[in-house]
């Protein structure tokens, strides 16, 4: 009977296969398989500070492999009309490129240009150095949506007008073992160096934040909201710090920036809206038809930091750890540590007894979960207090 | 003229007793040479050779003119080859009596004839074999029997040279006016067709002539007339009962070159059934995709785009009230029962003064009025969807009413399965019609037609769409005098939808958008004379639109309420417009439409900084305004103008121009129509869209008017129609002219035509070659497109090529077939990804840059008819159909997906097999 049943729903199925047998097959034009490919410049000029200018290149949509860095080119920061020349040298992380700290003149304009170990030679547009003001303010408030960070800024002269923000955040956190013992040489003993009890992890912006003023009478921004934590965010168990950095735009950067975030919103639904082709202020100098990405601005940059602590957090807050795949920890039994301990896989914590307290082995975990230097440093950086 | 007499040939006829045919003709010898002579002087100089008397109508012998040359040839030779090609009979009794007459010969046996019940003087006959009669033995004998009767019209001596004859046109069997029904005569070549109510009238010199009619659906016929002075005629018509005849898109043979329109393509149900469809349900707007110049983005979705334009620019009227939405189940079928249909007609250009308010087209659709004589019925059953219609009189012969619905039920098959997410999905839509005319008397005919059409589906159990379409329309025509006549018509269209979310308590809210756009119009219809017909009305709508609104639903939910200012406006018009024969030759029509709108309050408006994209960032101000208050205001003038001239008696140049204003725009920023697209109206950030269109063509019949030929080229211009920045967002926008410009569109292309109308294999072959452009080139640069350049629009398909085809086995079987091939539309792609801004990017062609796999279906279709003969409980047929018979998977969509950091590209096929289907049809 049941058989009979399964074979009718089969049937009923097929049926409906057979009614609306719409297809999903997989897609790839060779324009998207194997496209040419096109340098990427990232980075700004600073006009008061050192220029840092990453040279990279686009890979195909479904290349898995890292970014390929552009090395070995020569690249300068220009002055119209040739007053000024300032070299970038390329740093010890591949593709990228570094200049001696420079105070640049506000409102000249300057040019990123460079030239490919392969010959091809590539410039930025010619941009006004725009001087950015500074951080008034950095606050942060705390309410059911859990932690947002604004900043308050403004400029006299009404010249700013277009503002990104990037942001630099580090917080601190603790594994979720402190072992007493170790293994060596074959055999349990206590721990001679123990493990590093706080650590310090650090991320950078991946959104694009901006804002711009010109619908305002004078130019101020006025609690921006540049960063947004949920309350059981990891980064709020014990010390968190953000390092805004502030940068005042051109109009025509501010757009690019504009459109860079609309375009890469979403991808890959029925009812998309509609990308368009956006390439920067970089230009092929030997071949124009050749595409170059990315946009460079000339503008200081001004930076501010903010602390938060755990304990100025409303204490309804539970904050995760990102130790919770963590518990509980394994038993390694005895007769089997090398097995368990022997290759480093997993580290021992402390003695294991049973219910009625006899030894039953060791208490183990991952190194992961152990040494918390796996997930960030345990040198504490020189601005943490 | 001495022997001039006027007589009607049939008393003569009857007093001579039996008439003697060509057999015994005068055997004296004459000669005589004739260059372009009267009739008239080549009668009396045959009359003055040979013992023979002419008897004719003057005047209708006054147009032919004989050019001849013979020595010594018998008379009924002689009087042969004079009237041989110029449409003229004579027939000769046993006592020398010559009776010249236009038209057709009369028939052997006459005295059965004569004494059918007349109303005037009667006379004369019809070959049987005259082709313009369908002759068969079960013809109504009321209907060939006025066929044969002479008409006489008016009062003998009231003539002043010229008379209007009015009157409708009907079908015999059900007394349903027959609509767009050719109603001519050939010499003068003068004619009309009937408008939508059945209606005719004709301005002709005094005279006798043979009134002929031709239409989709009906049998040729023809009245014998005496137009002595104005009156009127009332015609009815048989139905032609086998429906698969032959495919007829026009209704008059040469109205291909003759006609006044061009770019008008006409379909009657009865085409449109022979298309194969992909459910076996006849579907009209299908039919209309195959004609050239009509395209859509991709199978499953409804939106038409004419001629480059886009899928908001086409006026859908059912019963003259518009249609927001005119599918069922995301655009898989026709939101219109096919069993209540009259037919369509899709105006692509030289649109008549009469319509307005959207740019590419019209495309009306009407309905049939309903039995006048007894209670019919009718209704079809397929795989998913079953449909039924009655109708009957309310008052014999004066009114009639259909009542009409249509439901699927696919639900049954969904609820049946073993996948979870398939139990809980459901799909269910429904239509209803019903329509009412009465003649109140014989100038006053009122109309009225309630229409709905719902569709419910819910996708694996969590989010349910619901869309309603609420159309009521009254009509009342009024018949002035035979020349004049006036249409007074209120419609009510309503349109809705809402998307239900409920998977999760909290988030569970609902989504609803609504419009409502009550009408008002009136339209004169005025024949002054022979050479002038003049329309002229008025016409306003007022639009109440409910641009979003977002409400929690269930006590759980934590959904904040959002609800978007109603938007109000209002638009109105004038129009006049004349059609002047200038010639037999030249023809010209003129119009005017002028539209004026104004959008009203009470609405917030945010004002932005000047010369900025707009973006929530630059607004400055916001301006309140009260109800009533006028918050933007646009009018312009549409102009209307189309010329023919005919080169040849069978071939002919036609040239149009229009300008078209459209104050409401469909918001979609997919390539497709979505189900949450939604209509906004012009205000004060959003301009009205402005379209020009200019076309050519050449119009060419060959084989005696059966096969159709044309050409048509045009060029299309069209400003500040909607696009979309890079990544708008248009559900909820509080400030939608933030995400959408002003665009520019340009259009071009030819299309080339054969169709062959008659004979055992019918059907049409078309060729499009077709551009489509858009231009976005804004103030500020991050508001531009492809850098302001022109680029392909998502519905720009350069070549297209559409072969219907039909062959009839028999009577009772044929078989039909629908070949589509078209270029793939654009598509814009990722190219590369990179790392800037410290995150992946992905690098984007320009916009439309690239082409999906190009478009090719066969479908295949088999009727089957049952017996024919006319009495009998119920006709009956059976179509068998294979929609995309080769199973190619042509891509719907496109689309990009992220896994595991890789991003991947998915091609979409909706109909990835052949699907066959089965539906039988029935009639009683």
């Amino acid at each position: 009977m049941r058989a009979f049943l399964i074979s009718r729903r089969l049937a009923l199925l097929g049926w409906l296969a057979l009614l609306l047998p719409g297809c999903i097959d997989p897609y790839m034009p060779d324009v998207i398989s194997g496209p040419s490919s096109y340098l990427v410049v990232e980075g700004f000029i600073n006009a008061k500070g050192v220029t840092n200018i990453t040279l990279t290149r686009t890979q195909a949509v479904a290349a898995k492999a890292a970014v390929p860095a552009e090395t070995r080119a020569a690249v300068y920061i220009e002055q119209e009309g040739g007053a000024n020349r300032y070299l970038l040298r390329e740093g010890a992380v591949r593709g990228t490129y570094q200049s001696d700290l420079l105070a640049l003149t506000a409102g000249a304009r300057y040019r990123l240009y460079l030239k490919t170990l392969a010959g091809a030679e590539y410039a930025s547009e010619f941009v006004p150095a725009k001087i950015t003001p500074p951080i008034d303010t950095l606050l942060w408030e705390a309410a059911g949506s859990g932690l947002t960070v604004y900043v308050n800024s403004h400029d006299d002269t009404n010249t700013s007008q277009y503002y990104r923000w990037e942001y630099d955040e580090t917080w601190e956190y603790t594994s979720a073992y402190a072992p007493s013992l170790e293994y060596a040489g074959g055999r349990i003993r206590p721990i001679t160096i123990p493990y590093p009890s706080v650590c310090w992890r650090s991320a950078r912006t991946t959104s694009i934040d901006i804002s711009k003023t010109t619908g305002l009478s004078r130019d101020v921004v006025y609690k921006f909201p540049v960063r947004k934590l949920s309350p059981s965010s990891d980064r709020l168990q014990r010390r968190y710090s953000i390092l805004v950095q502030q940068s005042a735009l051109t109009r025509t950067e501010y757009e690019y920036w504009e459109l860079l975030k609309k375009n890469t919103e979403s991808i890959g639904t029925l009812f998309d809206p509609q990308p368009s082709q956006l390439t920067g202020n970089v230009r092929c100098l030997t071949n124009p038809s050749e595409l170059a990405l990315g946009y460079v601005g000339v503008h200081s940059r001004e930076v501010k930091r903010l602390f938060v602590d755990r304990n100025d957090l409303p204490r309804t807050w539970i904050t995760t750890t990102g130790y919770e795949g963590c518990f509980p920890p394994d038993t390694a039994k005895i007769g089997f540590l090398d097995l368990y301990f022997g290759r480093g896989l997993l580290l021992p914590i402390s003695e294991a007894y049973d219910e009625r307290g006899r030894f039953a082995g060791y208490l183990a975990s991952t190194p992961d979960c152990i040494d918390c230097r796996k997930r960030g440093t345990a040198i504490k950086p020189s601005f943490w207090p | 003229m001495k022997h001039a007499y006027l007589l009607l040939i049939g008393v003569i006829l009857l007093l001579s007793g039996r008439p003697v045919y060509g057999q015994q003709p005068a055997e004296k010898l004459v000669s005589g040479t004739f260059t372009r002579a009267p009739f008239e002087q080549f009668a009396s100089q045959i009359e003055a050779q040979a013992p023979v008397r002419f008897f004719f109508d003057p005047t209708v012998v006054d147009s032919l003119l004989i050019t001849l040359q013979v020595q010594n040839q018998p008379v009924r030779a002689v009087v042969e080859q004079a009237l041989q090609n110029t449409g003229f009979h004579f027939v000769a009794d046993e006592e020398n009596r010559v009776f010249v007459f236009t038209g057709d010969m009369p028939q052997t046996d006459l005295s059965s004839l004569f004494f059918q019940p007349a109303p005037a003087s009667s006379a004369a006959t019809a070959r049987p074999d005259d082709p313009t009669l369908e002759q068969s033995p079960d013809r109504p004998r009321e209907v060939s029997a006025s066929e044969y009767k002479v008409h006489e019209i008016g009062a003998a001596g009231s003539s002043k040279g010229k008379a209007t004859l009015a009157g409708h046109v009907r079908q015999q069997k059900t007394g349903e006016p027959v609509i767009g029904a050719a109603v001519y005569i050939e010499s003068p070549n003068i004619g009309t067709s009937t408008d939508q109510f059945g209606s005719y009238s004709l301005t002709l010199p005094v005279g006798r002539y043979d009134l002929k009619v031709r239409g989709v659906g009906i049998k040729n016929t023809k009245r014998q007339v005496v137009v002595r002075a104005d009156g009127k005629l009332e015609i009815e018509v048989e139905e032609d009962i086998i429906p698969l005849r032959e495919v007829v898109i026009e209704a008059e043979k040469d109205r291909n070159v003759s006609g006044m329109q061009m770019g008008l393509e006409k379909l009657d149900i009865k085409t449109m059934r022979q298309v194969p469809t992909a459910f076996g349900e006849t579907d009209i707007l299908r039919v209309v995709l195959t004609l050239p110049g009509v395209k859509s983005v991709g199978e499953g979705s409804t939106g038409l785009n004419v001629r480059g334009g886009a899928t908001d620019q086409n006026l859908i009227l059912f019963n003259d009230a518009i249609i927001y939405n005119p599918s069922h189940l995301f655009g898989f079928f026709s939101a219109f029962n096919p069993d209540i249909l009259q037919g369509v007609e899709l105006y692509k250009s030289a649109i008549p003064a009469k319509y307005g308010g959207r740019l590419s087209s019209v495309l009306d659709i009407t309905t049939r009025e309903g039995n006048k004589k007894k209670f019919a019925g009718s209704g079809g059953i397929g795989p998913l969807t079953s449909r039924l219609t009655l109708e009957g009189p309310i008052l014999k012969d004066r009114s009639a009413f259909f009542i009409s619905g249509r439901s699927s039920y696919s639900d049954w098959i969904l609820h049946r399965l073993s996948s979870p997410g398939l139990k809980q999905s459901s799909a269910m839509f429904y239509d209803l019609t019903a329509h009412a005319s009465h003649e109140v008397n014989e100038k006053n005919t009122v109309y009225a037609t309630g229409y709905m059409s719902s569709d419910r589906f819910r996708l694996a159990g969590d989010t349910a769409y619901h869309y309603l379409n609420q159309n009521a329309s009254v009509k009342w025509r009024h018949n002035v005098n035979n020349q004049l006549y006036g249409v007074l018509t209120g419609t009510y269209s309503h349109y809705e939808y809402d998307v239900t979310n409920s998977r999760n308590e909290v988030n569970a809210s609902q989504l609803k958008y609504s419009i409502d756009q009550p009408a008002l119009r009136a339209d004169f219809s005025y024949f002054p004379s022979a050479k002038h017909t003049i329309d002229a009305g008025v016409s306003t709508q007022f639009y109440n639109i409910s641009p979003g609104s977002l409400r929690p639903v269930g006590g759980a939910s934590l959904v904040k309420p959002d609800l978007l200012d109603r938007e109000r406006a209002l638009e109105s018009a004038i129009y006049a417009s004349d059609k002047i024969d200038i010639s037999p030759r030249l023809s010209v029509s003129v119009g005017l439409r002028y539209s004026f709108y104004q959008a009203l309050g009470p609405r917030e408006v945010y004002r932005y900084a000047p010369g900025e994209s707009r973006t929530e960032g630059s607004i400055t101000d916001t301006v309140r305004y009260q109800r009533g208050k006028v918050l933007a205001s646009y009018h312009g003038p549409e102009y209307r103008a189309s010329a023919r001239y005919s080169l040849t008696e069978n071939s002919s140049v036609k040239v149009s121009y229009n300008r078209t204003r459209q104050y409401i725009h469909q918001l979609s920023n997919t390539a497709s129509v979505s189900p949450v697209d939604i209509w906004k109206l012009s205000d004060s950030h959003i301009r009205p869209q402005v379209g020009d269109q200019t076309s050519i063509g050449y119009y060419r019949n060959f084989k005696s008017n059966t096969i159709e030929g044309s050409v048509e080229a045009y060029y299309k211009s069209s400003r500040d129609f909607v696009d979309y920045k890079s990544g708008a967002s248009l559900l909820l926008n509080h400030h939608i002219e933030t995400d959408v410009i002003n665009a520019l569109g340009q259009s071009y292309g030819v299309e080339v035509m054969v169709k062959k109308l008659t004979g055992k294999l019918n059907g049409w072959v078309s060729y499009t070659y077709s551009r489509s452009l858009v231009r976005v080139n804004a103030a500020t640069t991050s508001d531009m497109i492809n850098g302001g350049s022109y680029y392909p629009s998502n519905f720009d398909k350069p070549h297209d090529v559409t072969v219907v085809g039909n062959y009839r086995f028999s009577r009772r079987f044929s078989t039909s077939t629908n070949f589509t091939y078209s270029t793939g539309r654009p598509i814009t792609l990722p190219l590369a990804k990179y790392y800037v801004g410290n995150s992946m990017r992905v690098l984007y062609s320009d916009r439309n840059a690239y082409r999906v796999p190009d478009y090719l279906r066969l479908d295949v279709g088999v009727n089957i008819e049952g017996n024919h003969k006319i009495k009998k409980l119920a006709h009956s047929s059976w179509t068998v159909g294979v929609y995309n018979l080769t199973g190619r998977r042509n891509p719907y969509s496109i689309y990009f997906k992220s896994e595991n950091g890789q991003i991947k590209g998915y091609k979409l096929s909706i109909f990835g097999q052949p699907i066959p289907s089965i539906t039988y049809n029935f009639k009683f």
